[in-house]
């Protein structure tokens, strides 16, 4: 199982406690998803950007919802890997 | 124009705006803007790895925010961008509180300020996989602090986003047309970018 988060560069420069927003899923849990494909947006620091699948595989639960935030390097959801 | 954080009232705003001004929402930034005469926004779509996008999303706004202050500076208003190491000692010198949903209503790093950290110039950016978005908006005339925040259903933050903000005109003491910093910064954008892209492409479209 890989978890899904933010990039650490991401985070680079920005304050401790600072949280990131789940802006939007473009998945759902059980969705295949190939390696490289956005499959959610998240909003840092007014930056929105796009988080994308770091392997071929399905979607097997997500962890943070819509108009949640996440913490730096909590996952937001995890990836059942392709065998 | 609402954010990001918006997006699920819309029917609600949608339903105070009542006709009097367009509902829009922009997919770069979390807080709502009134945009209109008084204000002029700059859009730079940069290619990943581009050299002013920096390694840090941070210190991708850096470059941004001082070219608009080195534009604010022709038209002899002093203002600053702020470093991400001052952002709690302007908020400070601010003495009032953050209105969250208003991209006004707080500073993030590089926004440019005055000598009174009241903020003139708001960033924000969109990155995906092809490349990067970053938006400016310049408050050069007044902005209709009222109608914004009676939309939104906040007609408590109006004093506070008056407060925390200032446009060209005000510290000028005297007209801006948003056409000729529209100008400026279009020649500033251009030298900026022409410096590091054979291939930049600058238009500018006149805000209605």
């Amino acid at each position: 199982m890989i978890e899904i988060t933010l990039a650490p560069d991401a985070w680079t420069d920005i304050d401790p406690g600072t949280h990131a927003l789940v802006d939007q899923w473009l998945v759902g849990e059980g969705d295949a998803v190939r390696a490289g494909q956005p499959i959610a947006n998240v909003v840092l620091v007014k930056t929105n950007q796009e988080i994308t699948a770091p392997a071929d595989g399905r979607i097997e639960k997500i962890l943070v919802r819509s108009e949640e935030t996440f913490a730096r390097g909590e996952p937001i959801a995890l990836l059942k890997e392709s065998t | 124009m609402l954010g990001n954080a918006q997006r699920p009232l819309r029917n609600l705003i949608g339903q105070r705006v009542d006709g009097r001004t367009e509902l829009l929402e922009r997919k770069a930034g979390g807080g709502a803007v009134l945009t209109g005469p008084g204000m002029v926004s700059a859009s730079i779509v940069l290619p990943c790895g581009h050299p002013l996008l920096c390694d840090s999303l941070v210190d991708s706004y850096r470059w941004l925010g001082r070219l608009h202050v080195a534009a604010l500076a022709e038209f002899a208003i002093a203002a600053s961008a702020v470093p991400p190491r001052a952002l709690h000692l302007a908020n400070a010198v601010m003495a009032a509180r953050t209105v969250h949903w208003a991209c006004f209503g707080g500073l993030s790093p590089w926004e440019v300020v005055d000598a009174g950290c009241r903020k003139l110039v708001g960033l924000a950016q969109r990155r995906q996989g092809a490349g990067v978005l970053l938006v400016a908006g310049t408050l050069v005339g007044a902005t209709d602090w009222r109608l914004l925040c009676d939309v939104m259903g906040h007609p408590e933050d109006e004093a506070v986003l008056l407060r925390r903000t200032a446009s060209c005109e005000q510290l000028a003491g005297c007209s801006i047309e948003p056409a000729s910093y529209a100008s400026v910064l279009t020649r500033l954008l251009g030298e900026a970018l022409g410096s590091r892209s054979a291939t930049g492409e600058i238009q500018c479209h006149r805000a209605r």
